[in-house]
């Protein structure tokens, strides 16, 4: 199938890519921040935590379902990258909320996750695959069997080595060094662009309830930096 | 003689988060507080995180009651949003009677809403119930009820 190279406006150039392992650098993010920081409006506008206390009326995502312009391209990349499984390709049916418009539909599996992920061709009315514009969603992430750092890394070398090149990572989104880079959440993570630009995180060792009370206890925002 | 033993490869387990764009970050907060009691557990503010700076976004993180998050709430402050990327996403609700209270919040709040999955050829397990609505950007949301819950 022929595809557009349409490069959506939120993706990092190459040349940014290379400057953003200085993130995990303290010298680095004082600098970005020194704008907010001589105005002070870095601490009337201050990234923290606030923590997880009680349950919500959901237990997780089920599906995840994003536009390509190629299932089979996307398919492979899904499948060697990080070991997904096809579970079925469907015949092209209606678009649920686009009168005359059609779908095609591939399910995707995770290890403990089954049809987590659908690749969808979308065609216009004239039969023209569209092309993913990027700007629905800023990425969605996988978590790594093992679910620890350890694995986040071993995966990081495992894609390197297979000759995929990450646009951000490995990081942990924390301020520990070596791996911090002063964001939230504590997952490490590393993120790929998939051949439609998604941007996909692979990560684990996420903050949970669990050990956020461990490591923070009832200390809440900037008393726990 | 040496053995070659292959290390075993890393693959993903299951889906952890999402991270959707939103055009109005607390009309956003307030649609998903308001219908899943989804937890506000964090904010990255470019004024005073690097990452967000560079990128031009905030990001504001909520969490379903165990992992730190499980749905980001993000702005970008110089690109304009789309639905032109992703046809939806699904979430399971904790049990029959958390899909129930969803369900009738959504009445309550207006939202107009379509039974079953979205996708027709999802799988659908007998006696499995699903509806759908759309958030304030018009980003497709699918609300399925696990069988056994």
């Amino acid at each position: 199938m022929t595809t557009v190279a349409y490069v959506p406006p939120n993706v990092l150039p190459p040349f940014l890519q290379k400057f953003a392992p200085l993130l995990k650098r303290k010298w680095f993010r004082a600098l970005v921040l020194a704008p907010p920081t001589l105005t002070r409006r870095r601490f009337s506008n201050k990234t923290e935590d606030y923590g997880v206390f009680r349950p919500s009326l959901i237990e997780r995502i089920g599906q995840v379902s994003i536009y390509v312009q190629d299932i089979d391209r996307s398919r492979q990349w899904y499948e060697k990258l990080v070991g997904l499984t096809h579970s079925r390709t469907c015949e092209q049916e209606p678009h649920p909320s686009k009168d005359g418009w059609t779908i095609r539909c591939c399910y995707m599996s995770a290890a403990e996750h089954q049809e987590c992920l659908v690749l969808v061709e979308e065609r216009n009315p004239a039969g023209k695959v569209s092309v993913p514009t990027g700007m629905s969603f800023f990425h969605t992430a996988f978590e790594l069997q093992g679910n620890g750092m350890k694995e986040v890394l071993a995966f990081a070398g495992q894609a390197k080595r297979d000759g995929y090149a990450a646009n951000y990572g490995p990081v942990r989104h924390n301020g520990e060094p070596p791996l911090g880079d002063g964001e939230t959440g504590g997952n490490v993570a590393c993120y790929f662009y998939d051949p439609d630009y998604h941007n996909i995180e692979f990560c684990g060792a996420m903050d949970t309830i669990e050990n956020y009370r461990a490591r923070y206890g009832e200390l809440k925002g900037s008393a726990r930096s | 003689m040496t053995v070659h033993v292959p290390q075993k490869r890393i693959v993903a387990a299951k889906l952890q988060h999402h991270v959707i764009y939103v055009s109005d970050l607390q009309r956003s907060k307030d649609f998903y507080t308001r219908l899943f009691d989804l937890q506000f557990s964090a904010l990255n503010h470019p004024d005073s995180s690097a990452a967000m700076r560079l990128a031009q976004m905030e990001m504001h993180f909520f969490s379903f009651g165990f992992y730190h998050h499980d749905i980001c709430l993000v702005k970008h402050h110089k690109l304009r949003m789309d639905n032109g990327s992703m046809l939806h996403f699904s979430l399971v609700a904790r049990d029959r009677l958390a899909f129930d209270a969803i369900r009738s919040r959504a009445n309550q709040i207006g939202a107009p809403v379509r039974d079953g999955r979205l996708i027709a050829s999802a799988r659908t397990s007998p006696g499995q119930r699903a509806f759908c609505l759309r958030d304030p950007d018009n980003h497709w949301i699918e609300i399925i009820e696990e069988q056994g819950k």
